[in-house]
C-alpha cells in the first residue's frame, strides 16, 4: 500500500488525532474526581497544620474527618468585612474557596474581579485565613491561624509551586521557619501589619519574623503575600475586636 | 542482539545519559530529592517503554511526511496519561506538584524520541518495549545517583529521613543549586569513562 | 518599563539553560564551534518568538478553565487544560515543519545555513518549556508573552555561543583523558551556571 499518498496521510492523521483525543478525554474525566479529592484533602491538611494539628500520616479520608470535626463555620466576606454567604462545613458537604489566585487579582484591584474572601472559624474561635502571592519562580501561598483575640497568631502553613529546594522551599519544609510565627501579634493599627525582615527581625518586635538566608526573593514574596492579604482582612478583624470589647 | 541484551545494555554500558548524552534537559532540575528522582525515573521508564511499543506497532503504516508529528502525539499522550495518573493517586500527588512542568517536558526528552527513531521504528514490538524500558531505567540510574549525593550533602537527608544530623553537619547550599548537578554528572562521566568503559575516551 | 524588566529578567535571571537546563541535548551536541552554535541559537530565537504567542492565544481562548466562554455561556465550565501538552507540542512541530518548507522553497541560501537545525528544534525542550512556563506565569497579554519569548531566546542564544567559544579554546587544553569531550563540557556548563547565579536576586 502507498503510505505516502495525500489522502492516506490525511486519513491516518485524523484517525490518530481522534483516537488520542478520545483516550485522553476519557482518562481526564475518569481521573478528575480523585484529582479533585486530592487537592481538597491537601488544602484541608494545610489549614489544619496552620492551626497546629498534626496531619502527618493521615490519609485523605482522615483529613476530611478531622476538618469536619474541628470546623465551626466557614463563610465568604466582602472587602468591608461583611458576610456574603456561608460555605458548607458538614462532613459530606465540605466547601472550600479555592480561587486564591482570582482573589489576589481582586485585592490588587484588577478589573473584572470582586473581592470574596474566605474565613474559616474553628471550634474554640480560632480563625483561619489564606494568603497568596508570587515567590521567586512561581506562586507562594499559605494559611494563617489567628487566636480568638483577633491579633495573636496561633500558627501558619506555607506552600509553593516551584521555589528552590533547600532555600526558598524552606517556607514549607522547615518547621522552624513556620514556628517563628507562633505567638506573634498582628499590629492592626500599624503599617506594615506584619513583616518578614531580611537579616533578622529586631528583638522585641511582636509583628516581625526572620527571613530565610539565601532566599531573599521568596521571603520578600511571602512577606508581600501576607501583608496584602492581612490588609484585605483588616476590616473584618477590626469589627471582630470591637464586638469583643 | 538478544532480548536480554536489548534490555540490559542501556542500563550500564550504553547508558543514555553518560554515553549517548541524551535526556539531560528535564533531568537536572528534579534531582534535588530522591523521591522526585524516583518518580521521574518511573514516569520516564513507563513513557519510553510504552511509546516505543506503540510506535513499533504502528511502524509499517506511518506516512513518512508526518512521522515526527505522529511520534510527538503518541509520546504526548503517554505523558499526559502519566501526569493525570500521578495527580490522581494520593501518594504521588504532592510529588507531581513538586515536579511541575518537568513532567510535561518528558515529551521533549531526547531519550524518548531518540529511541523511537533509532530503535522502535525498525524493530519488533516486544524488543522495542524492552529497549524503551531499559533506556528509561538507565536514565533513572544516573538520576538516582545524582539525587542521592544532592539530597545527602545538600539537605542531610535521604528520602526525607535525616541521616546527617544538623547538630554537626551544616547542609551545603552549593549542592542544592542547579549547576552542581551538571558538575556531578561531569564527574560520573569521568568515572564511567575512566573505569567502566575506556573505549569511549576521546583521543 | 514592565516589558524592559521582563526582557532583562528572561535573558539573565530566568535563563533557559543556566536556571532551568532546558534544551540541554542540542545545547551540548551543537556547541562544538561558534558558527553552528550561532545558527542554532538564531533558529531557537525565531521559533520561540513565533510559537510562544501562538500558544498563548491557544491557552487563553481554548485551554484555560472557562476559556471557551466566548463560544457561549454553556461552555463556561469546560476545562481543557489537560490537553495543553499535546496542543503546544503540535503547534510547535507543525510550525517548525511549515517554516522548513517555506524556507526551503523561497530562501534556499538561508535554508542551507539554518535548515538542518529546524528538525532539531521541534524536540528542543527550551521551546516547549517556554510555552509551559508562559502558561504557569500567566502573562497579562500577548505582548508580554512575545517579550518573554524574545528574552528567553536571546538568553539561550547567549548561552550556546558562550559555551561554543569556550569549547573552541578548550580543544587545545590538556584535560584528563576520561574527562575529555563531554565530561569537561558538563563541568564547564556547571561553572558557567554558577556565574549566572549572581543575577538571581536582582529585582528590576
Amino acid at each position: 500500500m502507498n503510505t505516502n499518498g495525500n489522502i492516506y496521510t490525511i486519513i491516518y492523521t485524523t484517525l490518530i488525532v481522534v483516537v488520542v483525543a478520545g483516550i485522553l478525554a476519557a482518562a481526564a474525566s475518569f481521573l478528575k474526581p480523585s484529582q479533585q479529592a486530592n487537592i481538597k484533602a491537601e488544602t484541608i491538611s494545610q489549614m489544619l497544620q496552620a492551626a497546629q494539628f498534626d496531619t502527618q500520616g493521615m490519609n485523605n479520608v482522615q483529613k476530611l474527618d478531622k476538618y469536619a470535626e474541628e470546623i465551626e463555620s466557614a463563610f465568604i466576606i466582602d472587602a468591608e468585612g461583611n458576610k456574603l454567604r456561608d460555605l458548607g462545613v458538614t462532613r459530606d458537604a465540605i466547601e472550600l474557596e479555592d480561587g486564591l489566585k482570582a482573589q489576589n487579582y481582586a485585592i490588587a484591584g484588577k478589573d473584572g474581579y470582586t473581592v470574596g474572601l474566605p474565613v474559616y472559624v474553628l471550634k474554640g474561635g480560632v480563625t483561619l485565613i489564606p494568603c497568596y502571592g508570587a515567590g521567586l519562580w512561581g506562586p507562594v501561598w499559605g494559611y494563617i491561624a489567628i487566636e480568638p483575640d483577633g491579633t495573636t497568631i496561633k500558627g501558619a502553613y506555607f506552600d509553593h509551586e516551584s521555589e528552590t529546594a533547600g532555600l526558598g522551599a524552606r517556607i514549607k519544609d522547615d518547621p522552624a521557619f513556620r514556628a517563628q510565627l507562633v505567638g506573634k501579634k498582628i499590629a492592626w493599627e500599624e503599617v506594615p501589619l506584619f513583616e518578614i525582615v531580611k537579616g533578622g527581625a529586631p528583638e522585641g518586635r511582636e509583628n516581625a519574623i526572620d527571613a530565610i538566608t539565601g532566599a531573599t526573593m521568596t521571603s520578600k514574596g511571602l512577606d508581600a503575600a501576607i501583608s496584602t492579604w492581612l490588609a484585605a482582612y483588616k476590616p473584618y478583624f477590626i469589627n471582630l475586636n470591637k464586638e469583643e470589647e | 542482539m538478544t532480548l536480554k541484551e536489548t534490555f540490559l545494555n542501556p542500563i550500564l554500558k550504553g547508558n543514555p545519559i553518560t554515553v549517548l548524552v541524551l535526556g539531560i534537559c528535564s533531568s537536572l532540575a528534579v534531582t534535588v530529592t530522591l523521591k522526585g528522582a524516583l518518580v521521574m525515573t518511573l514516569s520516564v521508564t513507563v513513557v519510553t517503554g510504552l511509546s516505543s511499543l506503540i510506535m513499533s506497532l504502528l511502524r509499517k503504516g506511518i506516512p513518512n511526511r508526518v512521522r515526527i508529528i505522529v511520534q510527538l502525539v503518541v509520546v504526548a499522550m503517554m505523558v499526559i496519561l502519566v501526569d493525570q495518573i500521578l495527580k490522581s493517586i494520593e501518594v504521588t500527588f504532592p510529588i507531581d506538584k513538586q515536579l511541575s512542568v518537568y513532567i510535561g517536558l518528558i515529551i521533549t526528552n531526547c531519550i524518548v524520541m531518540g529511541r523511537i527513531e533509532a530503535f522502535a521504528l525498525g524493530n519488533k514490538p516486544f524488543a522495542s518495549l524492552l529497549d524503551g524500558l531499559g533506556n528509561g531505567l538507565g536514565y533513572g540510574l544516573i538520576l538516582i545517583v545524582v539525587a542521592f549525593f544532592r539530597e545527602l550533602l545538600g539537605s542531610g537527608t535521604l528520602f526525607g529521613v535525616t541521616v546527617l544530623s544538623p547538630e554537626w553537619y551544616t547542609p551545603n547550599n552549593l549542592v542544592i543549586l542547579p549547576p552542581f548537578a551538571l558538575i556531578l554528572i561531569g564527574c560520573i562521566i569521568w568515572v564511567h569513562r575512566g573505569i567502566i568503559d575506556k573505549d569511549l575516551q576521546e583521543k | 518599563m514592565e516589558y524592559v524588566s521582563l526582557f532583562v529578567k528572561s535573558i539573565f535571571v530566568d535563563n533557559m539553560i543556566f536556571a532551568y537546563f532546558l534544551g540541554m541535548c542540542s545545547y551540548l551536541a551543537v556547541s562544538k564551534n561558534v558558527k553552528t552554535a550561532n545558527g542554532l541559537g538564531l533558529a531557537v530565537i525565531f521559533v520561540l518568538l513565533c510559537t510562544l504567542p501562538l500558544n498563548y492565544l491557544l491557552n487563553k481562548y481554548v485551554l484555560q478553565p472557562g476559556a471557551l466562554s466566548w463560544l457561549g455561556p454553556q461552555f463556561a465550565n469546560v476545562d481543557l487544560s489537560f490537553l495543553s501538552f499535546i496542543l503546544f507540542i503540535a503547534v510547535i512541530a507543525a510550525f517548525v515543519q511549515l517554516v522548513e518548507m517555506i524556507v526551503e522553497r523561497f530562501l534556499p541560501s538561508l535554508y542551507a545555513s539554518l535548515g538542518i537545525f529546524l528538525p532539531l528544534i521541534a524536540v528542543n525542550c527550551a521551546i516547549l518549556g517556554g510555552s509551559l512556563f508562559m502558561q504557569q506565569k500567566e502573562f497579562a497579554g500577548i505582548g508580554e508573552s512575545a517579550v518573554y519569548a524574545l528574552g528567553s531566546g536571546i538568553g539561550w542564544y547567549l548561552a550556546i555561543v558562550l559555551l561554543a567559544a569556550i569549547r573552541e579554546k578548550m580543544a587545545y587544553s590538556n584535560v584528563p583523558k576520561p574527562l575529555k569531550g563531554i565530561g569537561i563540557t558538563f563541568i564547564t556548563v556547571g561553572l558557567m551556571g554558577l556565574a549566572f547565579m549572581i543575577f538571581m536576586g536582582i529585582s528590576l
